[in-house]
């Protein structure tokens, strides 16, 4: 599923933009999927290559590899800040059938935003391009939400 | 020494965190163009503006002698334009060569003003330099814009100077356009305008017109500037015309002012004395 995203990512969806300001980052599942318990060291150095393997599809050397260990640092504080009513005692894994929507699509929404607050800024360099990047930040994180949403809809199912 | 591996072994993730982070941004500035363009253009100006206030005090610093180089290369400047000036041919049909002695008659030195006043009704600038640097009394001083006085007094390193702002002290001078004669003469007010006089009221005198240093002017090198005419009017039951001249020269904010060294002013003192002098 991994390597599914992430080639999906590198010869599909490079190239999707909805009219210019939305794009979806689909290889970010990994990183919203890990496991809890994963730990950080290694969620870290693994958000690094996940990152900068998408990086080199997109000629865009450090910039995805860079917004993915960050969000990679701040997931478990986003844990701590959304914990659910009963603690995550007896949950393994990140998924719309074991949290509630009211935690799962703040978490999603978190997520996405920052990174690619992060991306877009880092791709910009410019202030003067402040206002198009947070409003391309906010619609691609609607997207991703709308598409990890669903995916976790089918998983459901099965 | 362990304290420091424990502390290291505690933040490890966040040290981790750090490296990775910096690696990635290694990797934004060194390989993406525009980030890396982005990166050498702001250190680029950063630098630059540093650079270039350091380089505002330094010449901040330098000003004095920057003022003192300009003042002589006007010095040199005046001469050219003295030499050029004598050189041009007069209007008339009649065959005219220019002796070597005319053509070096005037030559400019360059002199700080050490202290001056334009508020009396008399003023007087003192000049650091004397009779050791060849100023002798009757010389005329000008600045970079216009006429400033004459040399009355000498000591062997300074010189006073009775300013155009005195009363008493009158310049011959003309209409630039029309050639017109009349004489300056300080009204006794106000430093940056003087009276010119004995225009007839008969010629014409417009506002804007250049008044110059005449060519009979006995301590003035012709067509020196002095000022613009500002009011024209004209003197009840007089036949002159009433002319209020804007100085050119700035007496408040003077530094630098030229001695005019008049190379003939000796054979001319021969001849005026060779004069008959009348019973």
């Amino acid at each position: 599923m991994l390597l599914l995203t992430v080639v999906l990512q590198i010869l599909f969806l490079r190239d999707l933009a909805i009219g210019n300001i939305a794009f979806c980052f689909l290889y970010l599942w990994a990183l919203l999927k890990a496991p809890l318990q994963i730990p950080i060291g290694l969620f870290l150095i693994g958000s690094f290559v996940l990152g900068w393997t998408v990086d080199i599809f997109y000629n865009t050397h450090g910039m995805h590899a860079f917004a993915c260990v960050c969000i990679a640092m701040v997931r478990p504080l986003i844990f701590k800040v959304l914990t659910p009513a009963n603690g995550y005692d007896e949950r393994s894994s990140v998924s719309l059938a074991e949290m509630n929507v009211l935690w799962f699509f703040p978490y999603l929404f978190i997520m996405l935003f920052l990174h690619h607050v992060i991306l877009f800024l880092m791709e910009a360099m410019d202030a003067s391009l402040l206002g198009i990047s947070l409003l391309r930040a906010f619609f691609s994180a609607l997207v991703g939400m709308l598409v990890f949403g669903l995916l976790e809809l089918f998983s459901q199912n099965k | 020494m362990n304290q420091l591996f424990q502390f290291l072994l505690r933040q490890r993730i966040f040290l981790l965190f750090v490296v990775l982070e910096l690696v990635n941004l290694w990797g934004i500035f060194k390989y993406n163009d525009y980030q890396h363009t982005f990166y050498f253009n702001t250190t680029n100006r950063w630098a630059a503006s540093i650079l270039a206030m350091g380089e505002e005090v330094k010449s901040y610093h330098q000003l004095r002698e920057v003022n003192q180089d300009l003042a002589l290369e006007n010095a040199r400047l005046h001469a050219e334009i003295f030499k050029l000036n004598s050189q041009k041919q007069p209007e008339s049909k009649i065959p005219y060569f220019l002796g070597e002695g005319m053509l070096q008659r005037y030559q400019p030195l360059a002199c700080k003003v050490i202290d001056q006043s334009t508020q009396m009704s008399q003023n007087y600038l003192t000049i650091d330099k004397g009779t050791r640097d060849g100023i002798a009394p009757g010389m005329a001083v000008i600045s970079s814009t216009g006429i400033v006085g004459k040399v009355i007094s000498c000591t062997s390193d300074l010189s006073l100077i009775v300013s155009v702002l005195h009363t008493g002290n009158n310049v011959s001078a003309k209409i630039k356009s029309t050639g017109e004669l009349g004489y300056i003469k300080w009204g006794g007010i106000q430093p940056e305008v003087a009276n010119l006089q004995d225009v007839s009221k008969y010629k014409k005198v417009v506002k804007g017109d250049t008044i110059v240093t005449s060519d009979y002017n006995a301590v003035f090198p012709p067509n020196i500037p002095i000022g613009i005419v500002a009011k024209v009017g004209l003197e009840k039951d007089e036949t002159f015309h009433d002319i209020k001249v804007m100085l050119l020269t700035h007496f408040s904010t003077l530094k630098y002012v030229y001695v005019i060294k008049n190379k003939l002013a000796a054979q001319q003192a021969i001849l005026e004395q060779a004069k008959p002098k009348p019973e």
